[in-house]
């Protein structure tokens, strides 16, 4: 096959660039091979895997390598796609926004480098993943709590990056990360908030440090490769209190919206409850041939029998509080209450004090599970996230609700949603499961993903992140006064990486040498 | 039977027993590389690969529908070969995403690979381990 070159660039300009990178890492860290391309490629694609495809990748071990990969890069003009592990699954996993672009893969860098306890914070690489910061928590008995995503099987810095968020009351990731150390695109290093003081004693401690802060424009950013991140974590709370319930309607969505948001908002509840559909928790526990094999969505009568015999609601929450056992008993009786006005269906409690097994806890613990779910039409499956972010009002998420289901039955996808409530809005994220062999049907996802990103558009509702092939219809949307954010945002690429070498494209940002590559 | 001829037979069935000694020695207690070699592709499946597919993982949940549920556990299948692993490892099968040669290098997989394919011995030799016996 041979790799797909990167615009600007020759076969003897690429090859002298992997043999400058293979001078600074060592050859068994640049990978050039077909079956090696194939291993960086977005597994879970919609049958648009070709449009992202790598031309190589180079691992790194230390700061010092990134810098002088970027110089070489530099040099040569070629561009870089950094990942912390690669595993954005459903937004794009390991694969560039551009073909031809050179992976940069800095899961080599896997170094938890601090954990300070009294004061609740982490120093790490970008290759450290959830499970690895977890078992370094569990095996030095450390009371820190973490907030991981559904599926944890990514880079914890990687994920906060890309505004990922878990489920205890730290969920909002990218919220906490406190200092950053980076490399820009000349090379150069930089270190944000208090660590731009080179012996700074508050790095961890005080986000904001001296003049513009700098740490959410390296977020969902093609301005540099963070190579350490400070992230704040939990302290291990005296005890949490679960409630579960499941809610027998599609329209339920709307009122339990109402009664969470202010809630959510006041701080009764402090961690950002996801409410999600049945087909969330069935497709990871079952297939859909065990349920229904004729076409098109599947009917509500199939879904009223799932429900029945699987034991779902139609809606299902788990909410968690965190805290002393009295504050949390008190607001179990607010929120107990304020479904009561609406359901007869009772909460489950589940009951969770220190010492006790952390599973049962409500603290972030990893696992893949949730990934079962792309078996759900069977073969070799894949899934693809929409992921609007709304107002917490029954008005705004029902219509979204609905439109977006039927937008689904109207090309025969499961409707497969939730809805999380954090402080002020709601993240919708919706996935499409589907078989990636059939390519009748991904044809129709990736039209559908332009229509919903449309649809949203006309609502004033934007995508939170969203996969590789979309990045531009997003950006797009963003258009007050011509789209002057977009403009700023490439006005600030060109200055920091004048030779676009960086992520072209990504989030919609095109350095001025390849804006041509907009699609 | 001469002396001669007892003697040489004597010798043959010396060296027969001890190759059957050594043979079973051999099964019973690999040689100390091959064992250093499974341990430690041991702890490598489980700190690489134990995310998905040990007891409960989503590997094991998936294999477990495909193939039914005797061979959902890759540690405990004996019909793996070598190439056969390495292969799927780095181009995925189904649901499961290729691994690359920087988040797991050819020398960690061959030492993988070396562990689900481990001799019957080395599986008698764990099992009496994990009972906290020898075989």
């Amino acid at each position: 096959m041979g790799a797909v070159l990167p615009p600007r660039v020759s076969d003897r300009q690429f090859q002298k660039a992997l043999d400058a990178f293979a001078g600074v890492v060592g050859k068994q860290w640049v990978l050039a091979t077909d079956e090696d391309r194939g291993t960086f490629m977005d597994i879970y694609a919609a049958g648009d895997a070709d449009q992202h495809v790598p031309s190589a990748a180079v691992g790194p071990q230390s700061v010092e390598e990134v810098q002088a990969i970027v110089r070489i890069a530099n040099e040569y003009k070629v561009p870089l796609w950094p990942i912390s592990r690669g595993k954005n699954l459903g937004y794009g996993a390991a694969a560039p926004r551009m073909s031809g672009t050179v992976v940069l893969d800095l899961g080599r860098m896997n170094k938890v480098l601090d954990v300070n306890e009294r004061f609740g914070y982490c120093l790490i690489e970008p290759g450290v993943g959830f499970f690895d910061l977890f078992n370094y928590l569990q095996e030095n008995k450390i009371k820190l709590w973490m907030s991981i995503p559904a599926n944890a099987w990514g880079s914890v810095a990687g994920n906060a990056l890309e505004r990922g968020y878990g489920y205890t009351p730290y969920g909002d990731n990218t919220r906490n990360i406190c200092g950053l150390e980076v490399v820009l695109p000349t090379g150069d290093l930089v270190r944000t908030g208090n660590g731009a003081m080179s012996n700074s004693a508050t790095w961890q401690l005080f986000k904001w440090g001296y003049g513009p802060g700098w740490d959410q424009l390296f977020c969902q950013s093609n301005f540099g490769i963070v190579t350490k991140m400070g992230m704040w974590l939990m302290p291990e709370p005296e005890a949490t209190l679960g409630l579960n319930i499941q809610l027998p309607n599609p329209d339920d969505v709307g009122w339990a919206v109402d009664e969470l948001a202010p809630l959510r908002l006041n701080g009764v509840i402090q961690q950002s409850p996801s409410i999600g559909n049945s087909l969330r928790f069935v497709a990871s526990a079952t297939q859909r041939s065990q349920w229904y094999n004729g076409d098109g969505a599947l009917p509500d009568d199939v879904l009223a029998d799932i429900l029945k015999k699987a034991g779902y609601g139609w809606w299902n929450i788990n909410l968690r509080l965190y805290g002393y056992d009295e504050v949390n008993e008190a607001h179990a009786r607010i929120i107990k209450d304020a479904f009561a006005r609406h359901t007869k269906q009772e909460f489950q409690v589940v009951k969770w004090h220190r010492g006790e097994p952390i599973e049962n806890s409500g603290a972030g613990v990893p696992s893949t599970l949730a990934l079962q779910m792309i078996n759900w039409r069977g073969g070799r499956g894949g899934h693809i996230g929409f992921s609007p972010v709304l107002p917490p009002t029954s008005e705004h998420v029902l219509k979204q609700f609905h439109s977006t289901k039927k937008r689904y039955e109207e090309i025969g996808v499961d409707y497969y949603g939730s809805f999380t409530l954090m402080e002020r809005s709601v993240t919708n994220v919706n996935l499409m499961v589907y078989d990636r062999d059939d390519a009748a049907l991904t044809a129709k996802v990736r039209a559908l993903f332009k229509t919903l990103v449309a649809d949203a558009a006309k609502e004033g509702y934007s995508e939170y992140r969203t996969h590789l092939s979309y990045m531009d219809d997003v950006a797009l949307t963003f258009d007050f006064n011509k789209n002057a954010l977009l403009r700023l945002n490439e006005a600030v690429k060109d200055a920091l990486d004048p030779n676009g070498i960086l992520a072209p494209g990504k989030q919609g940002v095109w350095p001025r040498a390849l804006r041509t590559e907009r699609a | 039977m001469n002396a001669l001829l007892h003697g040489c037979m004597a010798k043959v069935v010396l060296i027969l027993v001890a190759g059957v000694c050594f043979v079973a020695t051999a099964m019973a207690r690999p040689r100390d590389d091959s064992t250093q070699k499974i341990e430690e592709g041991k702890r490598l499946f489980h700190a690489r690969c134990g995310y998905c597919h040990l007891a409960g993982g989503t590997g094991t949940i998936m294999l477990g529908r495909r193939l039914g549920k005797d061979r959902s556990l890759l540690e405990e299948r004996t019909d793996l070969n070598v190439e056969y692993i390495k292969k799927i490892t780095r181009v995925g099968i189904n649901g499961m995403p290729p691994h690359n040669r920087i988040e797991l290098p050819d020398s960690e997989l061959d030492l993988i690979a070396t562990y689900l394919t481990r001799p019957a011995s080395a599986r008698a030799a764990d099992t009496a381990a994990a009972k906290g016996g020898t075989p």
